[in-house]
């Protein structure tokens, strides 16, 4: 177990690294380098060409590729995220002060998909081939496959345009008023998480299929216990260990979708700061997004394996 | 992250795509929500052939006295906010949406089948490299790349399609290659190598053949996918440029303007749902048709202890 | 009398019809008596002893006819309730997968204290200490530790030990037993079935034992049911059986195996042929396509169970 843990973890690292080397790659391809930023950023006049050999200097940048490379993920990983083109400001605080916001939204994402998800998923199963079946598990597909944009856009107009239930827009900070907090989010929250619901209910549906179809679940009934105890005690348990494979990938729809609804629902997280950066090609914000979204989606995958070894005592416990 | 996660594997046993064609189509047909997919896909492409024919107005006409207009008997959907007709602008969108969609999948089709093909075969370091790349594409999302290569790129047609190619390319390879490698050591493939048989030979003649099936079913969903990031770009407003219209572009510029006229942003999202919900509709569809072991997996087959508790009273 | 099975018809709705695959099976057993139902793979035994405790999957399966008269009372007419509380209880079912029977996730004493907490009404500490003095009394070592443990620690053998001892927790009048040791070593099905054996015997527990093994029946049945094709063929007194077995297929099966008492000279002879398809039966007797004694009329029609001799009942027309 210790072993397998540490092989994941070493796993992630290699591929944060070849992450970073993508993104550094996309800093020296993308027009307008460091040079011409830091000058537009300083607002001075025509430089001459002495001006930029003292900066490239200054910057590190007449050294070798790989130096460069090697100044360059120290600075950010001691924090060193360089400055926002767009406003000045430092992009390590702009970006923990919209961390809180974004999380918030994850949280609420997650909890929509898991509340919509797993019910749908356990009844699609348990009444399957029916017209019920049928209904839920095309629901699941439409739920996975509908852009998150347009159902931004049909729930904007239904709920906030035409019957006033939610804001169409903005963010009320939890501290502010906590009903104004939570009106903010649960559309945005429900849209993001539509998707993850969609998928959470196709695989618990198929997961608990196969294992009700398994030997154990017979004994399970020839012990005498009644339906509802054969599949809360035997048959949920191992239906839902594959299951929390899935949280991996409904994770980067949530994290996608981010982008797209703090855009439309002008919601000041890291989703909208990420978007605007590229905008205005601000690569420092830019950079600093695309790294800590690849640290996130992986932390949460190495969080998904070691549940998944967890909860399965046949990676548990060793023989 | 882990390749037996991301994509699903199939039988070395299954048989052959051409052999079972024509039972994968007649299953295909019995498929409701595939045969609902392909309905609505067929109706998307002939709007698409004979948009100039369907079009009641030429898309590109302004009518400045008529802007941000509700539907009349002039312009059913109503018109935007340059006055131009709505519905011949959904209309004409659907050629650059579903054109970008399909050249993407196409050129990231042909890159990531032969990237597999390759890595699946010769395995060692080719194979090492080639996974390591697409993890790492993996854990950036798809969107926001595609955002920072469009913007540097340029905003167009020919950027957009270029930059799905580089991100999509990674599940065909993904898929192709965990599937090469069970098929690789069917005895047919090993007697070919025996005989020497050149690699390339062995590669196109022997193995592209057998993993026809899920390349078909991956083209078909990343196709829905595709016209989705397509859209989600276009509507953060690096898609085409006007006056050329596309599905996104109309659902951008209509959302501004969403408590006037609710129809400039919900016809051209409908129409991307639609596509994107064809698409996967079929892709579901085919899965169950060429992929034996998915479908006993989602408990077509099965033995009923789950629905009836396992308890049988005489029936007389 | 312990159970009686009158004319229990068990069907199949298959795409390509009716499989019938138990069909118009009656018969008796007493009290710590051993029966044993022998045949070959799909003759419908391991469908019989389900339909006793109504564990058939419906759909496709239906117990579309029959009686099931156990301690008096008739299983077919009992609410899903009362059935739940005669399974595991008064009479429990071990099952032949040893390796795929028990839940992966749930620790052994788990689901050996389940039926005791469950039928007999014990607290989680009386069901753990009885749990670990049936595991003791099926010699599986350190059952103190065990009962933590988890099936995926376990052989073969110890699994179907666990199951052994989970079908006799309760102290059931009744065990079905579905091929238990097939899918053991031959070493350890002999170990198995003698400590199975001497618990019943201990408990007075009748037993019944389906097996396609000789050797299994002569050493511990004390009468046997043989089926073909969803159908009984023969039904005696195990000592019956072996000194002069009268159907034609029972001969075939018992020639069909090596004997100790048997001259080396004689030749082992199988039965020619496939076992039918139970959803296309030949006309009359099912086994007629594969009988050296076929005669014209087993191909019309099909025989019925008859008093040969004493305890000795035969489906064949030689007999009439």
């Amino acid at each position: 177990m210790r072993q397998y843990i540490l092989k994941r973890a070493l796993y992630s690292v290699l591929i944060l690294f070849f992450v970073s080397l993508l993104i550094f790659g996309l800093g020296r391809v993308l027009p307008g380098d460091p040079i011409q930023n830091a000058l537009m950023t300083s607002r001075m006049g025509p430089v001459n060409a002495e001006v930029i050999q003292d900066m490239k200097a200054q910057f590190g940048l007449d050294k070798p590729l790989h130096v460069q490379y090697f100044v360059w993920i120290m600075n950010f990983i001691q924090g060193e995220w360089g400055t926002s083109i767009a406003t000045g400001e430092r992009v390590l605080p702009m970006f923990l002060h919209r961390l809180p916001i974004t999380l918030e939204l994850f949280a609420g994402s997650v909890l929509w998909s898991c509340i919509i998800g797993f019910p749908l998923g356990i009844i699609s199963a348990l009444r399957r081939n029916s017209w019920l079946d049928t209904s839920l598990t095309t629901g699941a597909i439409i739920g996975v496959s509908i852009p998150v944009f347009w159902e931004g856009i049909v729930m904007i107009y239904l709920f906030a345009v035409i019957l006033h239930i939610f804001p169409p827009s903005g963010y009320v900070p939890f501290s502010e008023s906590v009903k104004g907090n939570l009106l903010s989010v649960a559309m945005p929250t429900f849209i993001m998480g539509t998707q993850g619901a969609g998928l959470l209910s196709r695989y618990i549906r198929s997961s608990l299929l196969e294992v009700l179809g398994q030997d154990y679940i017979r004994t399970a009934y020839a012990k005498g216990l009644r339906v509802k105890a054969v599949i809360l005690r035997h048959a949920m348990k191992p239906a839902m260990i594959p299951v929390v494979t899935v949280f991996g990938l409904a994770w980067g729809y949530v994290v996608a979708g981010s982008f797209i609804v703090e855009y439309m629902f002008a919601i000041p997280g890291l989703g909208r700061m990420g978007v605007n950066a590229v905008f205005s090609n601000d690569f420092p914000v830019i950079q600093a997004t695309l790294i800590m979204v690849a640290v996130n989606i992986l932390v949460v995958n190495l969080i998904v394996d070691l549940l998944y070894g967890y909860l399965d005592p046949r990676v548990r416990v060793q023989r | 992250m882990n390749a037996h996660r991301h994509s699903y594997t199939i039988d070395a046993s299954l048989p052959g795509p051409r052999s079972n064609a024509w039972t994968a189509f007649f299953t295909l047909m019995k498929h409701k929500v595939a045969l609902a997919g392909l309905v609505i896909l067929l109706g998307l492409l002939f709007m698409a052939v004979f948009a100039p024919v369907l079009a009641p107005s030429d898309p590109n006409e302004q009518d400045l006295y008529h802007v941000l207009e509700g539907p009349s008997l002039k312009h059913l959907l109503g018109t935007d906010d340059v006055g131009r007709d709505l519905l011949s602008r959904v209309i004409f969108g659907s050629r650059a949406t579903l054109l970008m969609g399909a050249l993407s999948t196409f050129f990231s089709a042909v890159i990531g089948v032969l990237i597999g093909l390759v890595a699946g075969y010769k395995g060692g370091i080719v194979d090492m490299v080639v996974m390591r790349i697409t993890d790492t594409f993996m854990c950036v999302p798809a969107l926001v790349l595609m955002l920072v290569i469009v913007s540097a790129l340029g905003p167009g047609m020919q950027s957009i399609v270029l930059s799905i190619t580089i991100l999509s390319w990674t599940w065909f390879a993904r898929i192709v290659r965990g599937q090469v490698m069970l098929v690789r050591e069917l005895p047919y493939v090993e007697a070919a190598n025996a005989l020497g048989a050149s690699g390339f030979r062995i590669m196109f003649k022997h193995l592209l053949p057998n993993v026809m099936a899920p390349i078909i079913v991956t083209a078909t969903i990343a196709l829905g996918g595709n016209i989705m990031l397509e859209s989600a770009v276009s509507f953060l407003g690096l898609g085409v440029q006007q006056p050329t219209s596309s599905w996104g572009n109309e659902l951008r510029i209509g959302y501004s303007y969403l408590e006037v006229v609710p129809l400039f942003s919900l016809a051209p999202g409908l129409m991307i749902t639609l596509a994107v919900l064809a698409f996967n509709f079929i892709g579901d569809g085919l899965r169950d048709a060429l992929d034996p072991r998915l479908r006993s997996s989602l408990g077509i087959r099965g033995n009923g202890y789950g629905r009836a508790g396992g308890t049988n009273a005489v029936v007389k | 009398m312990l159970l009686q099975v009158r004319n229990l018809s068990t069907y199949f709705l298959a795409d390509n019809g009716v499989v019938k695959a138990v069909d118009d099976i009656s018969y008796d057993l007493e009290e710590g008596e051993t029966l044993s139902i022998v045949g070959e793979s799909g003759c419908g035994k391991t469908v019989s002893a389900l339909s006793l405790l109504r564990l058939i999957p419906d759909p496709p399966g239906k117990i579309v006819n029959g009686k099931i008269i156990f301690e008096g009372r008739d299983l077919l007419t009992l609410s899903e309730d009362e059935i739940c509380d005669i399974r595991g209880n008064r009479m429990a079912m071990i099952f032949q997968e040893p390796m795929t029977s028990l839940n992966p996730v749930l620790t052994i004493g788990h689901q050996v204290m389940e039926p005791l907490m469950l039928h007999k009404g014990m607290n989680r500490k009386e069901a753990l200490k009885e749990c670990i003095e049936l595991l003791k009394g099926m010699q599986i070592p350190d059952a103190r530790t065990m009962v933590g443990a988890y099936p995926h620690q376990f052989s073969g053998g110890m699994r179907q030990r666990v199951m052994v001892s989970m079908g006799l927790s309760c102290n059931p009048r009744l065990i079905i037993a579905d091929e238990p040791t097939t899918a053991l070593d031959v070493t350890i099905q002999a170990e198995l079935l003698d400590l199975m054996k001497k618990l019943t015997r201990d408990h007075f527990t009748a037993l019944i034992i389906i097996t396609h093994n000789l050797g299994i029946v002569a050493r511990y049945a004390d009468k046997v049911i043989v089926m073909y094709a969803g159908r009984i063929v023969e039904k005696a007194l195990t000592r019956e059986l072996y000194r002069s077995p009268l159907h034609p297929y029972t001969i075939g099966l018992m020639e069909s195996v090596p004997r100790l008492d048997q001259d080396i000279k004689q030749k082992l002879r199988p039965i020619e042929g496939q076992p039918p398809d139970l959803a296309y039966l030949p006309s009359g007797c099912s086994f007629h396509p594969r009988c050296r004694r076929a005669m014209e009329r087993c191909r019309r029609e099909s025989p019925t169970l008859r008093e040969v001799s004493d305890n000795h009942e035969a489906a064949c027309w030689i007999y009439e």
